[in-house]
């Protein structure tokens, strides 16, 4: 249990020291694989934690996504290698008050909130992934859905307009 | 004791498909060669781009290198002889796999030189190519042995091997997975002729000897999958486990080495529009076709 805590501990510092390193960079590439190795942290956090399913996908899903992210900062800065030490932050004001009322936000929920009894003995990773298999057809369905198609919309929406129309461009 | 037994496999393995792709590159057979090569590499002068990212030219290579391992540390080779048999196996090669792509985007990134840059991103569009077409096999296969556990997967296809069960499924497998590891013609972040090495452009020595290994570990890992997801894994009759699992590791990358160089060099576009457009449909074609056996005719 205590090699248990000080692992969780660990990956924890990690997820927010990566969570700092993002702001801290100039290079548009570094930060968002800073951000990605602070993801993984919270997927070894999940590891630590036993629950196997979660965090392997945490650590496969964020790896693919944060690479993508990465190509779009890259097109969108103007400084993406951060060679020219061009100052990217901006509304510091606007942004500290309300990272910081998050943080209060955060902390108020997790200490207020009733998060039941601890389970006593955790189940094996094989019946956890069946429980989450049962979990997603049933209860948690329509939620589910509608937010992959929230998504898919939202996919098909960019794509269209990203395209160039093709009369526009022709002309 | 299993680990030093998979890493020593994984050494000999290596240098079997290095002889094997300089052999398909030169088209001549030379045992010698990986180790003189790997000895000129490591006596090689390490150079070091100017104002590279540092932190992203060292860790690329290390990162391969680790994601391979961590790829290979779920494929069973006997019964018993695997590094860790999670409950999610399968899952956990996807996930280690991923890393491949992060390590190429830091590994072109790093130099600060267009070729290499060029080369990591391109690898993010083959990506967006092949991503799904490993991830979709692998559903099918999972679903007929109901578990994820590699091991588990094997020992479903005692009866019959997936090969036969899911042969759409393996063909798409397959071509991902040298999409995967950037196998001719899908070699377009290193794409020699159009991109002067690409990735390997920047680096020589002691990185390039890693950034080379790595390759071919992410190679093995790739065949081990497909062994053990549509070849029966170790199952085979008179040989012992182990054995079978060689053999079968050995020919399905000595075939994914040297096929694929007959073929021209496929464009990104061109794959993604393949992938997208002819392989998902497929792919989902073979999920509901596995689940409609698996329902009416369990084997």
């Amino acid at each position: 249990m205590t090699v248990q805590l000080i692992f969780l501990a660990f990956f924890g510092a990690a997820a927010v020291w990566f969570g700092i390193v993002v702001f801290r960079t100039h290079s548009m590439v570094r930060s968002a694989l800073a951000l990605l190795f602070s993801q993984t942290a919270v997927g070894l956090m999940f590891l630590v934690m036993q629950a196997e399913f979660l965090g392997v996908l945490q650590i496969m899903m964020m790896a693919t996504e944060m690479s993508v992210m990465a190509i779009f900062m890259v097109m969108f800065m103007m400084d993406p290698g951060g060679m020219g030490a061009m100052e990217m932050t901006h509304q510091k004001r606007l942004s500290l008050w309300s990272g910081g009322v998050g943080l209060v936000a955060a902390v108020a929920v997790i200490w207020l909130a009733d998060w039941g009894p601890t389970v006593p003995d955790i189940p094996g990773a094989a019946e956890q992934a069946a429980d989450l298999g049962r979990e997603l057809l049933g209860r948690s369905m329509f939620i589910f859905q509608s937010a992959g198609l929230t998504i898919l919309t939202a996919m098909v929406a960019a794509t269209m307009v990203a395209i160039a129309p093709i009369e526009e461009s022709s002309k | 004791m299993t680990i030093l037994v998979v890493l020593l496999s994984l050494a000999a393995g290596a240098y079997f498909i290095a002889v094997l792709e300089s052999w398909a590159v030169h088209g001549r057979l030379q045992i010698s060669r990986p180790a003189i090569s790997a000895l000129a590499l490591l006596g090689r002068e390490s150079l070091l781009a100017r104002t590279p990212d540092r932190l992203f030219f060292e860790a690329g290579p290390v990162l391969l290198l680790v994601a391979g391992l961590l790829a290979v540390s779920v494929i069973p080779l006997a019964p018993g002889l695997i590094v860790t048999d999670l409950a999610t196996g399968a899952l956990f090669l996807n996930a280690a796999l991923a890393y491949v792509l992060v390590a190429l985007i830091m590994a072109g990134w790093g130099p600060n030189g267009a070729y290499g840059m060029i080369g990591g991103w391109r690898f993010l569009g083959q990506f967006v190519a092949y991503a799904m077409l490993i991830v979709m096999p692998i559903t099918a296969v999972a679903m007929r042995a109901e578990s994820l556990s590699t091991v588990d997967i094997v020992t479903s296809q005692a009866a019959l091997w997936n090969i036969a069960y899911q042969p759409l499924g393996f063909v798409l497998f397959v071509v991902a997975a040298m999409g995967l590891c950037w196998l001719p013609p899908l070699d377009l972040p290193t794409a020699e002729g159009d991109l002067a090495g690409g990735v390997e452009a920047e680096y020589t020595g002691v990185r390039l000897a890693v950034l080379r290994l790595a390759r071919m570990v992410v190679i093995l890992a790739l065949a081990g999958a497909t062994v053990t997801f549509y070849l029966g894994g170790w199952l085979g009759p008179w040989l012992p486990a182990w054995a079978w699992s060689g053999i079968k590791i050995l020919i399905v990358a000595g075939l994914m080495v040297s096929a694929g160089r007959l073929v021209p060099r496929v464009r990104e576009a061109r794959y993604l529009e393949l992938s997208w457009k002819l392989g998902i449909p497929l792919a989902l074609t073979n999920i509901f076709v596995v689940g409609v056996i698996a329902l009416v005719v369990p084997i």
